[in-house]
């Protein structure tokens, strides 16, 4: 009798799970590297040296006194499973960011920076 | 014997009621296979955006104290003059129920119901500079906050 409800409990989860079920990861990725920063000083550092420490930006930004380099990255993770009559999906992006204020003279007069890529998960949407 | 065979009795009706549901259930969800379906989503992008900090103050407070608090923004925005910084999170979900049993070489026509139901909501903290990098004005709305039945029918 127990080896009956063994084999109908495993039917029942294998028709169920009969859909499927995926894990994914995708990257944006820029090769900027973090530990660089240490080597910026704002008010001494100058936009050719942000370019050869970091690369070319993603974006720049024009701004009235100078301008705003912006390196950026970003990493997601999708989790779906399909089950019999039930689709669940997730996805969760988080980025990397750095920020380099440029003024006229070209010197680099602020930065900031935030790195999230770490954060990102794989998850059910509840 | 027989007294034995009558107290063993409901003891299998129970048993075989149960592997009747299970079976019930087993050929209900594959008949209703493609006729039935739920699906329910969620796409988080970004991550928080913390709350403004009281010792942010307009006039005073510096690009540098901003961005030592909230790191590199989403989004820098030139305003002929005057620059911002926006930092931002955007969370989605998402449901849909569909009801469709396919029924068009039997009928004329296919019944088909589908409800859907979207709704993003954003975390948002803008902090606006004058062109010397003072904080000139800032504000933050925290949309996830916001409950997700009510506010979807809002």
């Amino acid at each position: 009798m127990k080896t009956r409800y063994i084999s109908m409990g495993l039917l029942i989860i294998v028709v169920l799970l009969s859909g499927c079920a995926v894990i994914g990861r995708g990257k944006d990725f820029r090769p900027f590297d973090e530990q660089a920063l240490t080597q910026i000083k704002p008010g001494q550092t100058t936009a050719t040296e942000v370019t050869k420490m970091f690369g070319a930006p993603s974006q720049i930004v024009k701004l009235s006194n100078g301008n705003a380099y912006v390196y950026a990255r970003s990493l997601s993770k999708a989790t779906g499973v399909w089950l019999v009559v039930l689709t669940l999906a997730n996805y969760d992006t988080q980025h990397d960011r750095i920020v380099f204020f440029i003024n006229q003279n070209d010197v680099v007069t602020h930065y900031g920076s935030s790195f999230k890529t770490d954060t990102a998960a794989y998850g059910m949407p509840f | 014997m027989a007294a034995a065979l009558k107290q063993i009795q409901p003891l299998m009706e129970c048993r075989f009621n149960r592997i009747l549901w299970a079976m019930t259930l087993l050929l209900l969800s594959q008949i209703l296979y493609g006729c039935v379906s739920f699906r329910i989503d969620m796409v988080n992008n970004g991550a928080d955006v913390q709350s403004l900090p009281q010792e942010f103050v307009v006039g005073k407070t510096t690009l540098t104290e901003v961005l030592v608090s909230y790191g590199a923004p989403a989004d820098i925005v030139d305003m002929r003059g005057h620059f911002a910084l926006h930092y931002q999170r955007a969370f989605y979900r998402g449901g849909q129920f569909s009801l469709g049993p396919p029924l068009s070489d039997v009928l004329r026509a296919s019944p088909m119901l589908d409800a859907t139901a979207n709704l993003q909501r954003h975390d948002s903290a803008v902090f606006i500079f004058t062109p010397e990098g003072v904080l000139s004005e800032m504000s933050y709305e925290k949309g996830t906050s916001q409950p997700l039945w009510n506010t979807y029918w809002k």
